[in-house]
C-alpha cells in the first residue's frame, strides 16, 4: 500500500489528507454555527480562537494537498460521461468552497481590526484593514461559502454513500485505497 | 481601588472657612481611570491611563471648583487582549484618529458629602454633557484641615453608542461604567 496515487487507487496521503479535512470542515462548520448563535462571554471567547486555529489549519492542508495532488494526482471518478465531468467540476468546487471559506474568515476577522492569532500564540496577518463594511461583507461571503459547502459536502456524502452501497469501490478506495 | 490610607471621606460641609481656591497637581503614576461594561455574562474592565488633570478645589464654595482631565486613548488596556485591541480600534474609540479623551467641567453642585460635576466629555472627538458624582478622601492620619494631597473618586456612566463608539453593540453592553481615582497634590 503505497503513499503515492495509482490510476485507480489513493494512496495513503490522498486519504489522509481526505479524512482529517472531512473531520476538520464539519466541525469547523459545527463551531462556526455555535459561534453565530451563542451569547460570547470570557467562558466561550476562546472558541472564537478555536475556529480560527482550525479554519487557518484546513487552509494550509487543503493547500498542500493541492500541492500533493500536483505531485501525484489522484484518480479520476469511477463515472463515465457526463457524470463523470459533473463529479469532477464538484471535486473542484468543494476544493474552491474549502479555499474561499477560510480566506473570507481571514478576511472579516482581519476588517474587525482584532488580531488573528493562530494556536492562540501566532499573529497572523491581517488579508485586509480594519473597516467596517468590508467586515460586514467578508463575514456574510463566509456564510454563505460555508453553507454552500455544507450542502455540498452532504451531498458528496450521500453520493459516495449510495455507490458505496451499490458497490462500485467508490467509498472503499477511499478507505482502504483499492477498490 | 482606593487604598485604605485614603478613606476618610472629606465632609465638603464641614469644609474649615480659611481656604481659598487651592490648585492641585495629579499623581498620574498612583491615579487611574477605570471603566467597566457587560459582556454577554461577564464583564470587561479595564483602564485608561490619566494624561493630565488640572483641578481647581474652593472649599468654601463648590461652585468654584473646576476640573479637566485627558487620557491617552492609546494606552488602554483591558482585561483580556482582545477587548483592549477592540476598545482602541475604529469601531469603538479610534484611538488612531482620537488619541485624547477629555473632560472638562461647567457646573459643580454639592450633593451630601459629594458633589456633582458636571461637564462636557468629549469621546472620539464627540462632545457630550455628562455629570459625575465626586467624593474627596485625605489620606488617612492626616490632620483634619490638610488638604495637601487629596484622592478624588469621580464616578458615572456613559453609554458609548452616544459618542458613535458602537462597536460589538451585539456583544458589549452600551453602558460603560467610570471610575476615576485621582491622587492630587496641592501646588506650591
Amino acid at each position: 500500500m503505497g503513499l503515492r496515487n495509482g490510476p485507480e487507487s489513493f494512496g495513503l496521503v490522498s486519504r489522509l489528507f481526505h479524512w482529517l479535512m472531512a473531520i476538520l470542515v464539519l466541525s469547523l462548520i459545527a463551531l462556526g454555527l455555535r459561534l453565530s448563535s451563542m451569547e460570547p462571554g470570557l467562558s466561550n471567547l476562546w472558541l472564537y480562537g478555536l475556529h480560527k486555529t482550525l479554519g487557518l489549519t484546513a487552509l494550509g492542508l487543503v493547500l498542500l494537498r493541492i500541492l500533493w495532488h500536483l505531485i501525484s494526482p489522484p484518480p479520476g471518478p469511477m463515472a463515465t460521461g457526463w457524470e463523470r465531468l459533473f463529479i469532477k467540476a464538484w471535486h473542484w468546487t468543494l476544493y474552491a468552497l474549502m479555499i474561499a471559506t477560510p480566506i473570507a474568515g481571514w478576511a472579516g476577522s482581519s476588517a474587525s481590526g482584532i488580531d488573528t492569532l493562530y494556536a492562540e500564540t501566532f499573529v497572523v496577518p491581517p488579508l485586509v484593514e480594519a473597516d467596517e463594511t468590508s467586515e460586514f461583507v467578508w463575514f456574510i461571503l463566509h456564510e454563505i461559502f460555508a453553507k454552500t459547502l455544507l450542502g455540498m459536502v452532504i451531498i458528496h456524502m450521500l453520493a459516495a454513500l449510495r455507490r458505496g452501497m451499490a458497490g462500485d469501490g467508490t467509498l472503499t478506495r477511499m478507505l482502504r485505497g483499492k477498490a | 481601588m482606593l487604598r485604605p490610607r485614603h478613606l476618610a471621606l472629606l465632609a465638603l460641609l464641614a469644609a474649615p472657612a480659611s481656604a481659598a481656591v487651592v490648585d492641585y497637581q495629579l499623581d498620574p503614576i498612583a491615579s487611574t481611570v477605570a471603566f467597566e461594561t457587560d459582556f454577554g455574562p461577564d464583564l470587561i474592565t479595564g483602564t485608561i491611563p490619566l494624561e493630565l488633570a488640572d483641578l481647581s478645589l474652593d472649599f468654601d464654595n463648590v461652585a468654584n471648583c473646576t476640573v479637566e482631565v485627558a487620557l491617552d486613548v492609546t494606552g488602554a488596556k483591558a482585561s483580556f487582549p482582545f477587548a483592549a485591541q477592540a476598545l482602541k480600534g475604529p469601531k469603538v474609540l479610534d484611538a488612531k484618529a482620537h488619541p485624547r479623551m477629555t473632560f472638562a467641567s461647567t457646573s459643580v453642585r454639592r450633593a451630601g458629602d459629594a458633589a456633582d460635576v458636571t461637564g462636557n466629555l468629549t469621546i472620539r472627538g464627540v462632545t457630550r454633557p455628562v455629570t459625575l458624582k465626586a467624593q474627596l478622601f485625605r489620606p488617612q492620619g492626616s490632620a483634619a484641615g490638610d488638604f495637601s494631597h487629596l484622592t478624588v473618586k469621580l464616578t458615572g456612566r456613559v453609554n458609548r453608542s452616544d459618542f458613535g463608539a458602537t462597536g460589538w453593540a451585539d456583544m458589549v453592553g452600551d453602558e460603560v461604567r467610570i471610575i476615576i481615582t485621582a491622587h492630587i497634590d496641592a501646588k506650591g
